[in-house]
């Protein structure tokens, strides 16, 4: 009886809540400004696409992500288990190991495709960390005046003259080992120097006009930061992020030769730190010691290449340079 | 032989089209002008008219993708034809220019001494290798333009805006040159210094027998300075003819409509009436005591409740050589329906006293009333008085996020308060009482899509969308095209007859506030020196200030005067 009765309100109450006349025109509405957003996008890329060494860049990256991704299906991880390994130790280069074995038999060239994999998820995540603390903390700073901008500006002062592997070093001492540690100590070591990039946009915007049109119009503090501070900082933070990324690679290496990486996980690092610690870089076998710390050099360039790429996009004065 | 002279002068930039293949702009489309010497030849017309593009392109110094075409003889010479070096030896030598913007055109890092001494090092070597003799060619190039010998030593930013402007001329003559071209030398200054500049300018003219170019948009400036007037629009020359012939029976719509734009003070014609818009009062008599009454008499626009006032208002900021007083024991009462004119020179403190009004900076001692009570210094306690009393900035341009569409400019305030209803009316209402029509159109655009005027007119009905009794406007056409302002300001005439609007309008332009005010207060270092209806203050100025700022107007009855 009951769900007899309720289908006959329903089509009256379904009318009123889609009402014909408004919704195309809000779609009208926004819709200039998706199609705004994406010539905007194409004209970035055209902008981008300009760079030489951006473009070797990113296509650099991208063949690095790819093969971390498919890492486990080039190769599957059995083959990085010490007590699996069929090949003889410290092998040089040969057919069945393209880049020679390591002192425990394993093939050089999976750990490398399952290094990568390590390095490249501290490298995102500990730059995602620091991101997001160096943006807030920045524009904070950049938009609060008296005490709490001083407050803020001694914190960044500190951690800016703070040596950051130190830092590191004791808090991947402290908190308990693993790849979270790392990205952790990474990431709250590394985001002063965003922060004051941050800040100086900030206040550079909001000098304008229109920061003032929004007061006068009654805004709060979270409507003059949210709608527009951040969209005008944004752009910066992007291009220093692939910045970012290739630094907090090279730490997660330090981090891990320096033997605070998460021993369990094959990472670039661990390999270089293995190689030192079983004799192989003295010993002269250099087919263990060469593709990581090649493997970062690339990677990180990459990351310059492209940042620096995207930097000279976003911010026009330095195209002629 | 003729100083200057163009022949059919065309030119044209190549830029990039929509599709991205080149395309050729007409800037200067065939123009033919004689510059004799000792004349003083004036440029008008509004901005993008070309009138640059033609000063520039006499000492070839227009970027590489312009196409110049037709003959520009300089002393009978052609400067298209000049080989690099006679050009090197003609820039400032021969002909030297005053740019636009002095504060930009000084190095910062150099004493004056230094970059006058630049121009006589490269152009007059042989003459000025001796220290002495250089110091005291630059001591006698500074007393030529009224300046004393110590600023000399001074840097950029040691001295005021006009000062620059002048050591700026100062350069440009350094060479003895037989022509300067001034390319809009006096826009940023206010009207006293502008007077001051001009004077300089006119003097060396007179007593040097120089020839001048004159670029201006403000048919006035060109008035009181130039003899002949050269009116441009689109690149083509539209009227060209004695200075005060051009002034008083203008032939050409565009030249009628640019010497409208600006008001005789004094003019009943101008006084609340616009191209465009004129305020429904009843017939008066202008200067018998009827006028003086006038603009509270409008039918419907009688000055209604005190909306906001400043009840001896002090601000003092912390400044460099201790404290400045910028705002000093200053008492105004701003009614709804009612314009008020706040005049003054730059650094008189105006700009202070309106953000105090506004709430945008504490005040050191005194407070701002709203409708009678004390401003609360709470963000929540303050949303009705910003609901009510509204701001509109300076610079359209800068006034709104270059990220958002129109639609967003104009609803950021509705979403502040949280006004219910249908937004997308509020907005269109809002548009449509700013004079944008039909409104759906402009809501996709962003500010770069539209014009100077346009911008403005999206910044008030970001205002208006919150139904404000009461707009604060910071000069809100001194950076607007002579016709648009006219427009803007008949708009602000137009809201306070039909929506009650009341309106603080902060100028240095006594035109403006002849044109729309109904009373006026005179602002002299911090102070209001003299306030009253626009007819007691502007026709009969009581206090000194006021009679020197009236006397430094650029007008063309001033000319007739001379």
């Amino acid at each position: 009886m009951i769900t007899d009765t309720t289908p006959a309100p329903a089509p009256a109450a379904a009318a009123p809540a889609t009402p014909p006349s408004p919704s195309p025109s809000r779609q009208g509405r926004r819709s200039p400004a998706a199609e705004r957003r994406r010539r905007r996008a194409a004209e970035v890329w055209r902008e981008f696409s300009r760079h030489r060494s951006g473009l070797i860049g990113l296509a650099g990256l991208l063949i690095v992500v790819a093969l971390a991704l498919l890492a486990p299906v080039l190769a599957p991880s059995t083959l990085l288990l010490a007590t699996e390994a069929t090949l003889p130790p410290n092998q040089p280069p040969s057919a069945e190991a393209p880049l020679g074995t390591d002192p425990a038999g394993r093939s050089v060239l999976v750990m490398l495709l399952w290094g990568a994999r390590i390095s490249l998820l501290v490298g995102f995540a500990a730059t995602a960390v620091s991101m997001v603390i160096g943006t807030t903390v920045g524009m904070a700073a950049g938009h609060f005046r008296g005490f709490g901008q001083s407050a803020l500006l001694r914190v960044i002062d500190f951690f800016l003259v703070l040596p950051s592997l130190v830092l590191a070093i004791v808090l991947s001492t402290v908190l308990e080992r693993g790849v979270f540690t790392i990205v952790i100590a990474i990431g709250v070591t590394s985001w002063a120097a965003t922060a004051r990039l941050v800040r100086s946009q900030t206040l550079t915007v909001e000098a304008r006009p229109y920061i003032e049109r929004a007061w006068a119009l009654g805004a709060g503090h979270a409507h003059v930061l949210g709608r527009h501070v951040l969209p005008a900082v944004l752009p910066l933070v992007l291009a220093n992020t692939t910045l970012t990324v290739g630094s907090a690679i090279i730490a997660e290496s330090t981090l891990a030769f320096l033997g605070l990486g998460d021993p369990t996980q094959v990472s670039w690092g661990t390999m270089l730190k293995t190689a030192l610690d079983t004799g192989a870089a003295t010993a002269g076998y250099w087919w263990y010691v060469l593709p990581p710390g090649l493997a970062i050099v690339l990677v990180v360039l990459c990351f310059t290449l492209v940042g620096r790429a995207l930097e000279a996009v976003v911010n026009p004065t330095l195209r002629s340079r | 032989m003729p100083t200057l002279e163009f022949d059919d002068v065309r030119i044209a930039y190549r830029t990039a089209g929509d599709d991205g293949r080149p395309v050729l702009r007409n800037a200067v489309d065939g123009v033919s002008l004689v510059l004799e010497p000792g004349g003083t030849l004036g440029l008008a017309g509004e901005s993008g008219c070309g009138k640059s593009t033609l000063a520039m392109s006499v000492l070839r110094l227009l970027p590489s993708n312009a196409e110049v075409s037709g003959a520009i003889r300089f002393g009978g010479e052609d400067v298209t034809a000049m080989r690099w070096g006679r050009l090197r030896a003609v820039r400032w030598a021969e002909a030297a220019i005053v740019f636009q913007g002095a504060m930009h055109s000084l190095n910062p890092v150099q004493r004056v001494s230094t970059q006058i001494g630049e121009a006589l090092l490269q152009h007059a070597a042989s003459d000025y290798r001796d220290r002495a003799r250089r110091t005291e060619r630059i001591t006698e190039l500074l007393a030529l333009v009224d300046l004393p010998a110590e600023k000399a030593d001074a840097y950029p930013h040691e001295l005021s805006g006009g000062q620059k402007q002048r050591v700026m001329i100062a350069m440009a003559l350094a060479c003895d040159p037989e022509l300067i071209i001034a390319d809009e030398p006096t826009t940023a200054l206010d009207v006293i210094v502008q007077a001051q500049v001009l004077e300089v300018l006119t003097g060396l003219v007179r007593e040097r027998g120089l020839s001048l170019l004159l670029i201006s948009h403000d048919l006035s400036v060109l008035a009181a300075t130039c003899d002949r007037i050269c009116v441009m629009q689109h690149g083509r020359v539209v009227e060209e003819g004695p200075a005060r012939q051009v002034m008083a029976d203008p032939q050409h719509p565009h030249t009628q409509a640019l010497a409208a734009a600006f008001p005789e003070v004094g003019d009943p014609d101008s006084r609340l009436r616009l191209p465009g818009y004129t305020a429904p009062r009843p017939a008066v008599v202008p200067g018998s005591d009827d006028a003086a009454r006038a603009g509270h008499a409008g039918p419907g626009a009688s000055p209604g409740e005190v909306v906001v006032a400043a009840d001896g208002l002090t601000v003092r900021y912390q400044g460099r050589g201790g404290p400045v007083t910028a705002v000093d024991d200053v008492s105004l009462e701003c009614r709804a329906g009612e314009i008020v004119a706040l005049v003054g020179q730059s650094g008189s403190g105006k700009t202070t006293l309106a953000r105090s009004i506004l709430g945008l900076q504490r005040p050191t001692s005194g407070a701002v009333r709203f409708r009678g009570q004390p401003l609360p210094t709470r963000r929540k306690e303050l949303l009705a008085f910003r609901r009510a009393v509204q701001f509109v900035l300076q610079d359209p341009s800068a006034a709104l996020n270059p990220r958002h569409t129109v639609y967003e400019a104009v609803a950021e305030g509705p979403r502040l308060h949280g006004l219910g209803g249908d937004e997308e009316e509020i907005v269109a209402r809002a548009l449509a009482a700013a004079e944008l029509s039909p409104p759906e159109r402009f809501f996709g655009a962003i500010p770069q899509e539209l014009s100077g005027g346009q911008r403005q007119r999206v910044v008030i009905a970001g205002a208006l969308a919150l139904e404000p009794s009461f707009l604060v406007a910071d000069e809100p056409v001194a950076s607007l095209d002579a016709s648009v302002r006219g427009e803007i300001l008949a708009l602000f005439l137009r809201l306070k007859h039909e929506l009650g609007l009341g309106a603080l309008v902060i100028t240095h332009d006594l035109g403006l506030a002849w044109n729309i005010a109904d009373r006026v207060a005179v602002m002299h270092r911090g102070r209001i020196v003299e306030e009253g209806t626009a007819e007691q203050v502007l026709l009969d100025p009581q206090h000194d200030y006021t009679r020197n700022l009236l006397s430094v107007v650029p007008s063309a009855l001033a000319a007739d005067r001379a």
